[in-house]
């Protein structure tokens, strides 16, 4: 595996955080009384092209790699998320959720170790 | 966790979020299949892996990626994202799985060892849901 290969994987990684969080306060904001349709429609979709970016990247790196090599690295989004979720959607990060996050990471990078 | 409704049914999240990890499993194997078949390391453009369009199993993968992607949406809706997505890595240890049984991919103990973890990462995770629902 060379560098570039490490540089597109965390990009990709990273464009698949980001993502998920807009999707996630886009789909919030759905549930308000009076709905802001430009909203909804400006998180939703940039978070379809954050995830559309991590898509082909992962796409051109399947041509290279084993998936089941490859996309364990995705695992590291677990802990971000979790975290990122907390710290920029208010969620509730307990004791016993990071702890289970952490483990499901670990797991991952494991499995992608191999 | 107040947001999460006792939905029932198609409606329920937790049926939705389960939908979206078997067609998230279903598209991984099949971009696989679909990107090797078309890989071409020689062309200036392979690292975006746009030559894989020209697989029609890459085709059928992008459908079972927006199958996956709307049931999300409205998981989402109703259940925080720092459950419903470390729930949803559950595709991870499924993923490698399905690669030994059907792409024979092998699986070694460090692999196995991983797989172990994040089996018992999810339990940790489940659990408290569990009982919210227990209470539902």
């Amino acid at each position: 595996m060379t560098w570039i290969s490490f540089v597109l994987i965390f990009i990709s990684l990273i464009a698949f955080v980001i993502g998920q969080l807009l999707l996630k306060k886009g789909m919030e904001l759905t549930s308000n009384a009076v709905p802001s349709r430009r909203h909804i429609a400006l998180f939703i979709g940039g978070g379809i092209v954050a995830m559309t970016i991590s898509f082909f990247l992962t796409l051109g790196l399947l041509q290279r790699f084993d998936l089941s090599y490859l996309y364990p690295f995705q695992g590291l989004s677990v802990i971000l998320i979790a975290i990122t979720a907390a710290l920029t959607l208010r969620e509730k990060l307990t004791l016993q959720l990071t702890i289970g996050a952490l483990l499901i990471s670990a797991g991952i990078v494991l499995v992608s170790l191999s | 966790m107040n947001h999460v409704r006792s939905a029932s049914g198609f409606r329920n999240p937790w049926l939705q979020l389960a939908l979206s990890v078997a067609c998230v499993l279903v598209s991984e194997l099949l971009l696989k299949r679909g990107a090797s078949a078309t890989a071409n390391p020689n062309s200036a453009w392979s690292w975006t892996g746009i030559g894989g369009l020209a697989s029609p199993l890459v085709w059928l993968a992008i459908l079972f990626v927006i199958a996956s992607f709307l049931s999300w949406l409205y998981v989402l809706k109703y259940i925080p994202l720092s459950i419903a997505f470390p729930l949803s890595r559950v595709v991870d240890v499924l993923v490698p799985l399905c690669c030994w049984i059907l792409l024979g991919e092998s699986i070694s103990p460090r692999r196995w060892f991983g797989i172990g973890l994040v089996v018992i990462g999810l339990a940790i995770v489940a659990q408290p849901v569990a009982k919210l629902e227990e209470r539902l």
